[in-house]
């Protein structure tokens, strides 16, 4: 035990030994060290015999005495040794230029006095803060107990503390008293580096570092000793000001920019301020202020006169679009982006611009059609096609031009746009879409879009036959899609490509691998739905293929060598799928009272007819053939015998020619098979033994006696238009140099409706349409028993949205139309509301 | 060895004139001799840190457990470091002064 006792008594007994007395000595060696440290004479003292002193003290329970100690030793030294540095850099001129409008003195001289002050300012500070640190650090112990126990600012931060109340704060007492206003140092070195700042905008050059020190010894300072983060002398005196300030600036400078310059320059220059304060954040002043220097020139340099410098007449948005100006549309997406996140005025701008152009498209259109009567089909010329045919087609030709002609337009229209989204506006969704929203507006605008677009696929794919790459043909569909989307009134083009569509596969106009392609994508883009009868039509045709060469392989099998057999190849439409003009044999019903009922057809096509209808009924009970004459079309084989009198030239040989002509063609040339050399038919004769719809007939007469390359048939009188009381008669003196001889057709060519054919379209349509809704309706209620009005209004638009805008007013004709059918009835007590009946 | 910037090494001087060389690295855990090292006085100047009341029992130990400490750091199984009981009382009278203290949990 005893000997245990002995051993750890040493150190401790000295230091309890010294007696409270012991104060004074330290204090006093603690004291002239602090004054070596701010001389900067430190080097030669022991921290470990100064830092033992401060710990004797603490331990003795004198914390409180030294913390006072220290803090009056300092005040005292910025009295005598640090003021009368600062009082003397704050000269009159100073004072006057800082805080009242500098007017007399350059800015050079201005910047000499201000970055001299400035410079008195930091050194003072970092070595006040130098110091500062190294005293903290003797006085650890200090802070380590007495400050943490009671809770106080630590040493460090009261001491550095004291440059704010002793500098910063520091009225200057009497040195400048005829300014009236009261102020502080602070007040001067905040104008000051503002002046500063303000000068390296207008493009001088400043000492950036200086700034940066002084901004820096801003955010070591705090309102008080308690070192609130949020309260650094930065961000609560400094930054509002210099906001303040550049908000003026900027607000000067933009209107200066509106008044002298234009959208161009302004575009550039803000940019470049934006770099610049960017710059500055970092290099001259704080990192801090970096988000809310840019939200200030979003808001004086762009957001205030953005309009006006958009709207800009001849240099502003609308020109920077026509011109392709991408680099300021660019800068325009930029800076629009950063105050705006919907992009409303670019957005806006936009649309408008789209809009206009589509309309200007339209226009221009138009213009074109009036200025080139139909006489000038070759102007129009990529589409003038056939040179026989242009004198009868010009203006069916010039009208499908026209229809191309927009087409292109739109497209370029849409390419030039889609390039600027993705050139300028970094393929932005919103501005995508809205883009697309006001293609879609105009398209639909035009009334006649929908059968455009689809004459557009028609002459394209037609085309496509001849020697094009599939890439072509690639680009070609992708257009076709793009524009289908546009499309509000899918039901429509349904209605035209179908007929198109029809035209095509019975002439055999197009690839049908491309038409099946087509109508993959169209699926893909809109729906089943869509295309339910588009694929119907190929299967028919593919059938119909099918049963072409059984038919024949038949008819081989049945060894009836008979040399006037007739090949035939034959399209089964089924009528749902396809469109009415080709199911129905004419439409030209009581055109002339005539031609009603069907085409009387000649004896060797009878038969074939019925052998074929036999036939198909093997397999098929209880269907119905309808024959379409309009829609189909026959080889045959003609003989010229010899002309007699001519020993020389083609004339005086039995010639043999391949002709192919329509069915109609075909039927009225058979007529001539009976004729005597010389004898004629006269139009009415024909038409009572074929009973062919005028028009038809007047067409088929016109291909095989007026155009010079089938003139087959002799017309009297020799004009160019068929009358009722013309004769015909077979030309015997006909000479080709081809074989194979094709009529002019006149129903292969898709041609543009008339105003009057559109009506009809649009009310077949609009019936369609009505049939359409009742099903919505119906099918709706069904399901939800009870609605009210505008909920089902609401709910039958959304459906059908997909295939077209259904108008509000039809939806209500077709509710009132269903309450009578008894379909549906108003509730009790609240007649906006249905209910459905079951 | 004072041209080629701070050596890597110090050195503790115990009251009783025992020296004892230590990383740098290590004893800066002890925030005192941190700021010796750190404010140009005699002892950043020279690298050696002078105590004047800690004998070289107590001080051997500090800068045993300055060495210990760099070498567990952010280890786990640390092996206890072994203070025999009748030092125990001016060992913690030394931690207090080199600021060893509050730091040891």
């Amino acid at each position: 035990m005893a000997n245990r006792a002995n051993k750890p008594r040493p150190i401790r007994k000295p230091i309890m030994n010294k007696e409270v007395s012991e104060f004074e000595p330290c204090w006093d060696l603690l004291r002239s060290s602090l004054v070596d440290i701010h001389t900067k004479n430190a080097s030669r003292l022991s921290f470990e015999q100064l830092y033992r002193a401060s710990y004797k003290i603490v331990l003795r329970k004198k914390g409180d005495l030294l913390y006072k100690r220290v803090k009056i030793f300092e005040m005292e030294w910025f009295r005598d040794h640090i003021m009368p540095v600062i009082t003397g850099l704050v000269s009159n001129n100073l004072v006057s230029t800082a805080l009242v409008q500098p007017s007399g003195s350059s800015a050079h001289e201005r910047r000499e006095t201000g970055e001299r002050f400035l410079r008195g300012i930091r050194d003072s500070w970092s070595d006040h803060n130098m110091s500062m640190n190294m005293i903290a650090d003797v006085l650890m112990y200090l802070d380590r107990t007495y400050t943490a126990e009671y809770k106080k600012p630590s040493i460090f931060a009261t001491t550095i503390g004291l440059f704010r109340d002793n500098i910063l704060r520091n009225t200057l007492g009497s040195a400048v008293q005829d300014l009236g206003e009261p102020f502080v140092i602070f007040d001067i070195l905040n104008a000051v580096v503002l002046d500063l700042i303000n000068m390296e905008r207008d493009g001088d050059n400043i000492d950036r570092n200086l700034l940066r020190n002084i901004t820096t010894m801003l955010e070591s300072l705090y309102e008080t000793d308690d070192e609130l983060e949020k309260q650094k002398l930065y961000l609560t005196v400094f930054e509002p000001r210099f906001l303040e300030s550049s908000r003026a600036f900027y607000r000067n400078e933009c209107e200066r920019l509106l008044r002298e310059s234009d959208t161009s320059t302004w575009l550039r220059h803000t940019r470049r301020r934006l770099e610049e304060e960017h710059d500055r954040c970092g290099t001259t002043i704080s990192h801090l202020t970096a988000e809310k220097i840019a939200a200030v020139i979003d808001a004086e340099l762009i957001v205030a006169k953005l309009d006006d410098f958009l709207g800009m007449e001849g240099v502003g948005l609308k020109n920077m679009i026509d011109n392709d100006r991408v680099e300021d549309l660019a800068i325009v997406y930029n800076l629009v982006s950063r105050v705006d996140k919907t992009k409303m005025p670019l957005k806006n701008a936009l649309q408008r611009r789209v809009m206009d152009l589509g309309v200007e498209v339209e226009k221009t259109l138009r213009e074109t059609d009036f200025s080139n009567p139909p006489a000038n089909v070759a102007a129009d010329g990529d589409d003038g096609g056939d040179k026989p045919k242009a004198q009868t087609l010009t203006a069916a030709a010039q009208q499908t031009a026209a229809a191309i002609k927009w087409v292109d337009d739109v497209l370029r229209l849409k390419d030039k746009f889609d390039d600027l989204c993705v050139t300028c506006f970094n393929k932005d969704l919103v501005l995508q879409s809205a883009v697309t929203k006001s293609f879609s507006e105009f398209i639909n605008l035009f009334k006649m879009s929908s059968e455009y677009v689809s004459l557009f696929i028609d002459d394209n794919l037609k085309r496509g036959n001849k020697g094009r790459s599939d890439a072509e043909i690639e680009v070609v569909l992708d257009k076709a899609i793009v524009l289908l989307r546009y499309l509000g009134d899918r039901d429509m083009f349904e209605r035209y490509y179908q007929k198109h569509l029809a035209r095509r596969l019975l002439h055999g106009k197009s690839e049908i691998e491309t038409e099946k392609e087509l109508a993959r994508r169209m699926r893909a883009e809109m729906g089943n739905h869509f295309t339910h009868k588009f694929d119907g039509m190929f299967k028919d045709m593919e059938i119909s293929k099918d049963l072409s060469d059984n038919y024949r392989d038949h008819i081989r099998n049945l060894g009836d060598a008979d040399s006037k057999q007739v090949d035939l190849s034959i399209h089964v439409l089924t009528s749902n799928n396809w469109p009415p003009e080709a199911t129905r044999s004419s439409q030209d019903e009581g055109s002339k009272g005539k031609g009603k009922g069907d085409c009387i057809f000649p004896p060797e096509i009878k038969r074939l007819q019925d052998s074929f209808f036999k036939y198909y009924l093997r397999d098929r009970s209880g269907r119905v053939l309808t024959w379409v004459p309009s829609a189909g079309s026959a080889d045959i084989k003609c003989v010229f015998p010899k002309v007699p009198g001519k020993e020389t030239g083609p004339l005086s040989k039995e010639r043999r020619y391949e002709l192919n002509v329509p069915t109609y063609g075909m039927v009225v040339l058979m007529l001539f098979n009976d004729l005597a050399d010389g004898e004629t038919l006269s139009f009415e004769e024909i038409q009572a033994k074929t009973n062919m719809p005028t028009a038809d007939l007047v067409r088929s007469l016109a291909s095989l006696s007026i155009a010079p390359k089938a003139r087959v048939l002799l017309k009297e009188p020799a004009t160019k238009n068929i009358k009722p009381t013309d004769k015909f008669g077979f030309n015997p003196q006909f000479v080709s140099k081809a074989i194979k001889i094709k009529a002019p057709t006149l129903n292969g060519v898709s041609k543009v409706e008339g105003e009057e054919e559109r009506k009809e379209t649009e009310q077949k349509n609009n019936q369609t349409r009505q049939h359409v809704v009742d099903a919505a309706i119906v099918r709706t209620m069904k399901q939800r028993k009870n609605l009210s009005h505008i909920q089902l209004t609401t709910e039958i638009i959304t459906q059908l949205s997909s295939r077209f805008k259904p108008d509000i007013g039809m939806i209500k004709r077709r509710i009132e139309d269903l309450l009578v059918r008894e379909y549906l009835e108003r509730t009790e007590g609240d007649s906006t509301v249905y209910r459905y009946l079951a | 060895m004072a041209d080629d910037g701070p050596s890597k090494y110090i050195t503790l001087v115990s009251s009783d004139g025992f020296e004892f060389v230590v990383l740098r690295e290590a004893a800066c855990a002890s925030p005192t001799i941190a700021g010796m090292l750190r404010n140009q006085m005699i002892e950043a100047r020279t690298g050696r840190c002078s105590f004047a009341e800690i004998s070289s029992i107590i001080l051997e130990k500090v800068a045993e457990y300055l060495s210990y400490r760099l070498k567990y750091k952010d280890k786990l199984d640390v092996p206890d470091l072994d203070i025999p009981v009748e030092y125990c009382l001016e060992m913690i009278v030394a931690a207090d002064f080199l600021g060893l203290d509050e730091q040891m949990a």
